[in-house]
């Protein structure tokens, strides 16, 4: 596996030149020394740590793997060491708020961080990760004292944090879960339960670690609106935040995995832990939920960062393997055999994964800052409709980033061939650490199921607005348009294809619920195409005046523009596909006896 | 006498007599209204003039009552056919006017007390013979001109004919259903429904339930009105219930189950005590507390018997009945107490106060706004099923209900509805003479075209019948497609179309949820063709070569208004509430009720000459989404013409507007097509700058100004020239365009996404 670079060039374009997006985050109260000069700075940084330090970690970590024993996970070689050196450059605390020690970056910037530490290693950001999840959760949720004890320390990386749902009985419905807690008088609470698939739910990177544990109150009612959350240490904790002895959690097995083999996945059982309650008595859903909503759009930048390393791999393989002449005669007769980038073939896997990443990468950060307009927009209005289009594109984003990640994991192992199979290169960790995304944090089968249950429906479809009038605006406006025309018609078909599934989905759902879940996946990647298709309009635009100008010296800009071709050309064109399968309808799903599987 | 009653008399002027002699006056009646108190009758009537709901269908109407006292106008009252007395519930009170009455009513009159809780045996005593045989009970609910329900009582010497002329008037011009009672106490409705409130509220401080978790089960599960029962006594007052509840339980027998619930609540007492009396006093079960200058919704704790703020009940409650009564929490476990006790005890009124179960199920619809019957939800459960469960509670199990046994109270026979008599055989339900009901049809024949939203049905006479069918009788793309269809198919079978539907209204207007998703996925050009088809559509319904009856009955509004601009004739039930109301979701209305409208005060408002007052006129009407609160105020509003008809009887509509398409039908010809002189700009300015008048003053909101603006573009003609009149076409185009551009605002959005989810318009 080659070293991995990370993509600041392409990073800039997107967030600066496209998004302009130092101009709107200054616009943010919080946020108004923030420069487009500082944000180069940051992500600099994040990259040298990344390329430095993590990406050289990640082969080693996999075949190392964590390991188990009395109860203790001991993670592979070399990631304490990183986790000191992540930790004391303020990396787990970048985008903290400043009170709790942080550094109060923007919720986009971080997205970025975050698809590079994904792309050097998905593993380690997964212990960074789950704490990040658990300090905004406890920053939403948690009472004053709690914030003020254990804020600070997520921040500064001394502690870590889980998410506790899943147990033996219950993943997806988790108003199964089983765990009890118990009111004591002084306002704490006795934690009983075991949990399993707990990622980073034990390990030795940190001094404690503060698990979020659903889990019902005495006489709490049935079903999901019985659930309460609660903050649970490993270690108890003192008034001043000292750490002092066991508090009846404990770790009774990791477990033994296809991919992201360095991240610790623990069955944490709970015996009469103690334990705070965030949020209301059965109202844990929703305080899990603050959680879930951005950690769907980080596993989504899981599957982006993952396509990122694979592009990375398969181009330097696929310019220095020599095999072969082109078919249009020898392109490099000095050489025994032609590199194998001229054949059409790995292009076409080439140019698939890389449309897809930049077009990803400008969505993904589409989504973060209005993440961040939602969270700090002055005008409630605004703030709403940036909510509207989060809450839209979070499955989406969730879905269609992780099943391209895999996909383009795929292809580079392809392009490597033999080579690609064995351990050796790194391209096969890729596959089995990007599969995980597609089931984690919400299957990408709910997901769907989300987008066309919860987000299509949700205020007679207000949250599809913020994403439709724009791009119906933009395509009006360019469709008749000399250079931008040729990219803006296809995404006019492919846009009333979305549309006319859109209404034929919301119909049919209406009446036959089956139909809506029938159609919920192919639903959710015609909606990710097209989302993709806005961008690349978008990107064209930005890039068409600077192509082939004095700013375009390194071919930037008119590599922009050909690959949006590629994209137009080659890859939107499956909507007509999903298009046909959606409007088929679900009969044939449904009409197939159950004893005939 | 001929039983024709030409002018009424009402003797007592408070709620109950003065809503009667309004119904009267209503009805296009003379009516006399006298009170004890010397101005006590004219202040009533000064006052209902100002009343929320309004007690008269339209000012006019105030007019037919002469009002008096007493003492010094008695003689009024003899040129009377028919005296309605609503005095003071005190028997002395009333025989000593009785007697006095007897000196002056004329012959053949009829005399009816308004009581509801005197015996009929008692209110004749010591009278003459003429007395009793012209006399009866008529009882009125409360408010007399929106309750459907009037139950009659007749004595063993009244008239038969005395009770049929009360009858007919009151079906036919007071426009209510007449449930003959037995003279037993609180007759049939109050009897039920006094059982019902009392055994909800003992069994729920009996059980621990909190009043919101009251209402939440006895509500919308069991088809009552969603106010409840804690919801009903704050609207009905709870001074009332104990005094309402000692008269009762003092004439029934000792071992009538209601004396069980007899039980005064501490907790009640002290609320009437302090002045919570419901929604007349400071609050009651629920109250608005405005302390601080906040505005909370309260209700008071059961448990504690403190205000606290309203909760939202945590109870399953599944959508089937038998899965409720059955599931054994806290929810279940109360809804079976109090509805197997309700229905056993409604079938122990059969026959003590009810001569069959259809007059105690029509009563409980009409009198206490229940969707279903007791017998008819009997009917849900199985009457075996609930016997049985009956018995198994150690419950007694009513005889009615255990001759019943394995069978049904109602049945289908042959298309014909039929209920279960005491006599155990099966027979119609008979609808009063004249009374044509579209869900009789329905159960002998087929429809002629059908599709999800509306049906076409033959009525009969070479009548066809467009009944829409979609939920909440909303137009939508389908509605439209089969109104196409069925023009064409009217003109090849039929003579004459009726349109006509018996949901509670008629349409409240397009289905806003479709539009609002079709703009939020900005699906612009398939919402332009459904507006250009609704306007296709409806010209093509206008000038087709049958007639056109439109009968509507409650809302009709938005396109549902619109369909009736475009009817030869409207035949319109007097409870019809009709508008233009496009404009209070951020639109204008564009199905032609712009041009229509226009066309109307062209052509029959009595205005000053020129162009420009009808449009102002309409103007005025559409941007203040004003709705007509009856027929009677519709024809002020022209959305009905001076020679449209008005049927007081909801279930006679139908018969009416056939017999209007027919007489229609004998002599067709369809109307021309108008044109019509519109000012053109400088108008659309003016009415523009009347709009901006009422914004400063804050009057209209800032979408308001846009709105009004749009509006006046279409109205005005946009570009057009009074002396170049103008064909509907072009004010068809001119709806379509600005129906559009606001269908893109952001701020119409909001407006449609609130009153889709919060029934509230949107101030923005």
């Amino acid at each position: 596996m080659p070293a991995y670079k990370a993509p600041l060039r392409d990073m800039r374009f997107v967030f600066h030149e496209l998004h302009q997006a130092d101009t709107l985050l200054a616009g943010l109260p919080g946020y108004e020394e923030l420069s487009a000069d500082l944000i180069d700075a940051v992500l600099e940084q994040a990259g040298t740590i990344c390329e430095e330090v993590l990406a050289p970690l990640n082969r080693q970590g996999d075949e190392h793997g964590c390991l188990f024993e009395n109860g203790v996970v001991r993670t592979p070689p070399g990631f304490k060491q990183a986790y000191d050196l992540f930790r004391q450059n303020g990396w787990t605390g970048f985008a903290c708020a400043p009170e709790d020690g942080g550094q109060g970056l923007p919720k986009a910037v971080n997205s970025l961080v975050e698809e590079m530490i994904c792309s050097a290693n998905l593993s380690f950001g997964m212990y960074p990760g789950l704490s990040h999840g658990a300090y905004l959760t406890i920053r939403r949720w948690g009472r004053e004292d709690l914030k003020k004890t254990y804020l600070p320390r997520l921040a500064e990386g001394a502690w870590s944090g889980t998410m506790c749902l899943t147990e033996p009985q219950c993943g997806t419905d988790l108003g199964l879960v089983r765990t009890r807690a118990v009111p004591q008088d002084d306002g704490s609470f006795r934690i009983t339960g075991t949990k399993i698939f707990i990622s980073a739910g034990e390990h030795d990177l940190t001094d404690n670690i503060i698990h979020l544990v659903l889990a019902r109150l005495p006489g709490a009612p049935k079903g999901i609106k019985g659930i309460s959350l609660f903050l649970v240490p490993k270690f108890q904790v003192g008034d001043d935040g000292s750490v002092g002895a066991g508090n009846g959690v404990s770790c009774g097995a990791i477990e033994h995995k296809m991919g992201i083999k360095a991240s610790s996945t623990c069955v944490i059982n709970f015996d009469d832990a103690r334990g705070w309650m965030l949020g209301e008595p059965n109202k844990g859903m929703r305080a899990m939920f603050t959680m879930m909503n951005g950690a769907r759009l980080e596993v989504g930048i899981q599957g982006l960062g993952i396509a990122e390393a694979a592009y990375q791999g398969a181009v330097t393989y696929a310019r220095e393997r020599l095999q072969g002449r082109s078919l249009s005669g020898a392109k490099h007769p000095d050489k025994a055999a032609d590199p194998i980038i001229v054949h059409p073939e790995v292009r076409r896997n080439l140019l698939t994964i890389r449309a897809g990443v930049e077009g990803c990468r400008a969505l993904g950060a589409w989504v973060g800052l209005q993440l961040d307009v939602s969270h700090h927009h002055p005008d409630p209005q605004t703030r709403q409709n940036a909510d509207d289009l989060v809450a839209l594109l979070t499955p989406v984003v969730k879905a269609m980033f992780t099943d391209f990640g895999f996909e383009a994991a795929n292809l580079g192992v392809q392009v490597f061939g033999g080579h690609g199979y064995i351990r050796e290169h790194g391209m096969e960790q890729l596959v089995r650490d990007a599969r995980i995304t597609q089931i984690y944090e919400g299957t990408n089968g709910v997901q769907a199921l989300d987008l066309v249950g919860r987000k299509m429906g949700a205020h007679a479809g207000r949250y599809l607005r913020q994403f439709f009038h724009p791009l119906a605006a933009m395509i009006e406006a360019r469709i008749e348009d000399e250079t931008l025309g040729p990219y803006a018609q296809p995404l006019a078909k492919a846009f009333v294809r979305l549309q006319q599934a859109t209404a034929q989905i919301a119909r049919a759902g209406m009446v036959k619920p089956d139909e809506a879940g029938a159609a919920a996946s192919d639903y959710l990647r015609l909606f990710g195409l097209v989302a993709l298709g806005y961008m690349w309009l978008r990107m064209v635009e930005t890039a068409l005046p600077k192509a082939g100008g004095a700013e375009d010296g390194d071919g930037f800009y008119s590599a922009k523009l050909n690959t949006a071709r590629f994209f137009f050309d080659r890859m939107l064109p499956q909507t007509a596909g999903l298009f046909q399968a959606i409007m088929a309808g679900g009969a044939s799903l449904m009409t197939f006896d159950e004893t005939w599987f | 006498m001929d039983g024709v009653i030409k002018k009424v008399g009402v003797i007592g002027a408070g709620v109950m007599g003065a809503g009667i002699a309004a119904q009267v006056a209503n009805a296009g009646v003379p009516v006399v209204l006298l009170d004890v108190v010397p101005d006590g009758a004219a202040k009533a009537v000064e006052k209902m003039l100002k009343t929320d709901p309004a007690p008269f269908m339209s000012k006019a109407a105030a007019r037919l009552i002469t009002a008096g006292n007493t003492e010094r106008d008695f003689d009024l009252l003899a040129d009377c056919d028919w005296i309605v007395e609503a005095v003071i519930e005190r028997l002395d009170v009333k025989l000593q006017l009785y007697a006095r009455l007897e000196a002056v009513r004329k012959a053949g009159s009829v005399v009816s007390s308004n009581t509801s809780t005197i015996p009929l045996a008692k209110l004749t005593e010591g009278l003459p013979e003429r007395f009793a045989a012209d006399f009866c009970i008529t009882h009125f609910f409360n408010p007399p001109r929106y309750m459907r329900l009037l139950e009659v009582v007749k004595g063993r010497h009244t008239r038969a004919d005395a009770v049929a002329a009360v009858s007919r008037f009151a079906d036919l011009k007071l426009g209510k259903s007449v449930v003959s009672c037995k003279d037993s106490p609180g007759f049939i409705a109050n009897r039920l429904g006094v059982f019902w409130i009392s055994c909800a509220v003992v069994e729920a401080f009996d059980q621990g339930l909190e009043v919101e978790e009251v209402d939440a089960v006895i509500g919308k599960p069991m088809g009552f009105p969603k106010t409840g029962v804690f919801g009903l006594i704050d609207l009905v007052g709870l001074d009332l219930m104990p005094h309402v509840m000692a008269s009762m339980v003092g004439l029934l027998p000792a071992e009538d189950p209601l004396q069980a619930y007899r039980r005064e609540q501490p907790l009640t007492a002290r609320m009437i005590a302090e002045g919570y009396t419901g929604r007349k006093g400071k609050g009651g079960f629920y109250r608005l507390n405005r302390a601080g200058g906040g505005k909370v919704k309260e209700a008071i704790s059961l448990a504690t018997g403190d205000y606290r703020p309203e909760i939202k009940p945590d109870l399953d409650l599944p959508r089937d009945l038998k899965a409720l009564l059955t599931q054994g929490d806290k929810a279940g476990r109360y809804a079976w107490r109090v509805l197997s006790r309700t229905l056993a005890y409604a079938a122990s009124l059969v026959p003590e106060a009810a001569d069959d179960i259809a007059a105690v199920d029509e009563a409980m619809r009409l009198g206490y706004a229940w969707k279903f019957g007791p017998f008819e939800l009997i009917d849900k459960l199985g009457a075996a099923w609930l016997s049985e469960r009956l018995a198994a509670d150690g419950q007694p199990v009513p005889a009615l209900l255990r001759q019943a046994g394995n069978r049904s109270f109602y049945r289908v026979d042959q298309g014909r509805l039929q209920f279960l008599g005491t006599d155990d055989g099966y027979h119609d339900l008979m609808r009063p003479e004249g009374v044509l009901l579209l869900a009789d049809i329905k159960r002998v024949s087929q429809p002629v075209l059908k599709n999800g939203s509306a049906s076409l049905w033959d009525i009969g006479d070479g009548v066809a019948c467009f009944e829409f069918t979609s939920k909440m009788n909303a137009l939508d793309p389908d509605t439209i497609t089969l109104l196409g269809k069925s023009i064409k198919a009217v003109a090849r079978q039929f003579k004459a179309l009726v349109i006509y539907n018996e949901g509670s209204n008629f349409s409240a207007g397009a289905n806003l949820g479709l539009v609002l998703f079709a703009a939020n996925i900005a699906a612009w050009t398939e919402i332009e063709q459904l507006v250009a088809g609704g306007q296709e559509t409806y010209k093509a319904l206008k000038y087709a070569p049958f007639p056109v009856v439109g009968a509507p009955a409650g809302l009709a509004l938005g396109g549902g208004c619109e369909i009736l601009l475009h009817c030869d004739a409207v035949q319109a039930h007097a409870e019809t509430y009709i508008g233009l109301v496009e404009c209070g979701v951020g639109l204008v209305p564009a199905w032609g009720g712009c041009k229509e409208m226009l066309h109307r005060w062209a052509g029959l408002g009595r205005l000053p000459k020129g162009p420009m007052p009808p449009v102002a006129k309409v103007f005025e009407t559409i941007s203040t989404a004003t709705v007509a609160k009856s027929a009677a105020e519709a024809k002020e509003l022209l959305f009905f013409r001076p020679t449209d008809g008005v049927t007081m009887n909801r279930d006679r509509l139908l018969a009416d507007a056939k017999a209007r398409a027919l007489e229609l039908a004998a002599d067709y010809t369809p109307p021309a097509a108008p044109e019509l002189t519109l000012p053109g700009p400088s108008a659309g300015v003016g009415l523009k700058m009347a709009a901006e008048g009422f914004h400063r003053r804050g009057l209209a909101t800032n979408h308001d100004l846009v709105v009004a603006g749009e509006l006046a573009t279409v109205l005005s003609g946009d570009d057009a020239d009074a002396t170049r009149p103008l064909g509907e076409d072009r004010l068809l185009e001119l709806e379509r365009a600005a129906f559009m551009r606001l269908l893109r605002h952001p701020a119409t959005l909001a407006r449609i996404e609130s009153i889709l989810e919060t029934g509230k318009p949107l101030r923005n």
